[in-house]
């Protein structure tokens, strides 16, 4: 059954929302309260992108990434902020999540939904005026569960071959450098 | 900012470094220095040895990748011969890069600009009109690509050098090779890279990476001080001080540590069952397996900008420690930032499953956004910036750990000098000695004669008589 236009913008609406409290939860620090918004089975990827001919492809590894992590794998890097010695993220960077052209398909599972946005990070940290401008698309499936929503899977594409500036440009397209 | 004005300046400076390095003691204004930076290019990466690339990125014919080489972009590629070549990025007619991509596969290279074609060994193939514009007597063969004058291999790892008149890679490395076999030669069929290398830069002095793998197992409590509080590290403060902490030469050096006493750490670092029981064989004899056995984690660096670190560890507080091994290259940009290059490394013969976790193992902890990895950049851009300015560029550091206290360890079994803790400076004090060496004007004139090889340590006795 195709869904009809007034479907559609709700469903998208509904999308946006979720990905712009997720956004929200990130940028102010709420990592448990962003946790929760992973589904238990999530696995969230950022492969590593390398500069390949037009004939070669896109250029996103499929053998190697920057990212690759469980719910354990997350939930670890919550609980490292938790403790006193994240030096890398302690102080924090002051950073905006700022996500746009979402793109709604249905997934291949029941009550799963094919997500696409980009997103545009802006980080700036200590007392420097420098800051990191990232781009990248994300590629998520998200789930209609009792709880709400949950994201089942994410997978960040387009980034740069070569990431800039402190150590932090990957981690910043999701939570902040953990 | 750099403390120091013109060229007599930094001479005085280098000069005062390894005075004060042989009481254990370095001047904060070298460490993130421009001149040093300026004189680092032509004098350590200009002559020493440095890696390019491991044999299995390049398996087959036609395979390449771009790396760098004394500030210039390399191709290293397996010709159609089987050869693997390393030659410049830059086409000889107007030095045009012929690769503009960062890997592939090519039987010829073709510059965009004028379509003169080059096999994949690096020779002149063909050149566009050439009978009517160059005439039928151009000699094709003085117009190949320029080759990297000096590339071997020892155990899979391609390296480069830019001095014709070098000593050979393995008189290079020394007794580093002994160790490097203990890492790379577990199985008979060795080792392979899995996927890309990860790319980062970080606003950081090379040095501090190079200073941290070669000798620096202190600071595994406080830095990973997170990774203590989850679970992924013991919280002994001494655990990572067992024997041994091992000076090479030519400012080579590495620590293989121990397991401490009654701690519950598998053998062999927990290296699967088929791995283990053919381990004195692929090694071709017992002493390498011994050594093995007791190991916790092994960290070195290669002089200049190679570093390693093999290491049993776990991926999440939930997990089985896995072991893991990365390669990592500290290549300059400036005085303040480097790009980091890791490799991931596994046995070829080790099954699936095995590869997996040791990958998955490697991202989590070690890779560029690895839990433990970002605190270790955190510190070292702190030095970088903490090093800066009038007041504490003139200060003396402390690189004192060790001298006049720790013993050699004569019960260890492999080659170089060996310290009985694991928490020590020497290899350091070495590294930073065997730079300066090649930095100064008074030294070995890279030049005429290459840089000469350093056995005997440059700082002085430091061991209790």
């Amino acid at each position: 059954m195709v869904a009809t236009v007034e479907q559609q913008i709700l469903l998208r609406s509904e999308m946006e929302n979720f990905l712009f409290q997720e956004a929200e939860l990130l940028n102010d620090g709420r990592f448990h309260d962003w946790l929760e918004l992973c589904a238990e089975d999530i696995r969230y990827i950022i492969p590593v992108r390398m500069s390949r001919e037009r004939a070669n492809g896109d250029g996103n590894s499929t053998t190697m990434t920057h990212w690759d992590d469980d719910y354990a794998g997350l939930q670890l890097r919550v609980l490292r902020l938790d403790t006193e010695y994240a030096w890398a993220e302690d102080p924090p960077s002051r950073i905006r999540h700022h996500v746009s052209n979402v793109r709604v398909q249905p997934g291949t599972g029941t009550d799963e939904y094919d997500v696409r946005s980009n997103l545009l990070v802006f980080r700036n940290r200590g007392d420097s005026p420098q800051h990191d401008l990232i781009s990248a698309e994300r590629h998520d499936v998200i789930r209609r569960s009792e709880m709400g929503l949950r994201l089942a899977s994410r997978r960040v594409v387009e980034v740069v071959p070569v990431f800039v500036e402190f150590e932090v440009a990957v981690p910043h397209l999701m939570p902040a450098r953990w | 900012m750099s403390i120091v004005g013109d060229k007599n300046d930094i001479q005085q400076l280098i000069a005062a470094g390894q005075e004060s390095l042989a009481k254990g003691r370095l001047p904060a204004g070298l460490v993130a220095n421009a001149e040093v930076h300026k004189l680092e290019a032509q004098r350590v990466f200009g002559t020493c040895w440095q890696f390019l690339a491991h044999e299995t990125e390049v398996p087959e014919a036609g395979d390449y990748v771009v790396r760098y080489l004394g500030g210039g972009s390399i191709i290293v590629v397996r010709g159609e011969d089987g050869e693997v070549r390393a030659m410049a990025n830059s086409c000889r007619h107007r030095g045009t890069q012929l690769c503009r991509t960062e890997m592939g596969n090519t039987s010829h290279f073709r510059c965009p600009y004028h379509g003169w074609t080059y096999r994949n060994t690096g020779t002149l193939a063909g050149v566009p009109a050439q009978k009517e514009v160059y005439g039928v007597e151009m000699d094709k063969n003085e117009w190949s690509l320029t080759q990297v004058p000096r590339l071997e291999n020892y155990g899979g790892l391609i390296f480069g050098c830019l001095d014709e008149k070098a000593a050979p890679l393995v008189d290079y490395l020394g007794d580093m090779a002994w160790y490097l076999d203990l890492i790379t030669k577990k199985t008979q069929g060795g080792l392979e890279v899995r996927g890309e290398p990860q790319r980062w830069i970080i606003d950081s002095n090379w040095k501090l990476g190079a200073d941290n793998f070669v000798g620096d197992a202190y600071h595994t409590l406080m830095t990973h001080r997170s990774a203590v509080e989850l679970g992924l590290a013991p919280p002994d403060p001494k655990f990572a001080s067992q024997p041994a902490h091992i000076s090479l030469s030519n400012g080579h050096g590495l620590g293989v540590l121990g397991v401490p006493p009654g701690q519950p750490m598998p053998p062999f670092m927990n290296y699967p069952r088929e791995v283990v029981d053919g381990l004195a064989e692929a090694y071709g004899d017992q002493d390498h397996a011994d050594m093995l056995q007791g190991t916790a984690f092994i960290h070195g660096t290669i002089f200049p900008n190679l570093s390693f670190l093999n290491v049993l560890i776990g991926k999440d507080n939930k997990s089985m420690p896995v072991p893991m091994l990365t390669f990592r290259l500290w290549r300059p940009l400036s005085h303040d930032a480097m790009e980091v290059w890791s490799w991931f490394l596994v046995e070829k013969d080790a099954d699936e499953e095995f590869k997996q976790q040791s990958y998955e193992t490697y991202v989590r902890t070690f890779g560029i956004s690895g839990v433990f990895e970002q605190d270790d950049a955190e510190t070292w851009r702190s030095i970088t910036a903490g090093t800066q300015g009038l007041l504490a560029g003139s200060q003396m550091l402390n690189f004192e750990m060790g001298m006049g206290v720790l013993t050699s360890d004569d019960t260890w079994k492999g080659p170089g000098r060996p310290l009985s803790s694991g928490y020590a400076e020497r290899n350091q004090r070495e590294f930073w000695g065997r730079l300066l060496e090649l930095l100064t004007d008074t030294g070995d004139d890279a030049s005429e004669t290459g840089p000469q090889l350093r056995a005997q340590p440059l700082t002085g006795a430091d061991e209790v008589a």
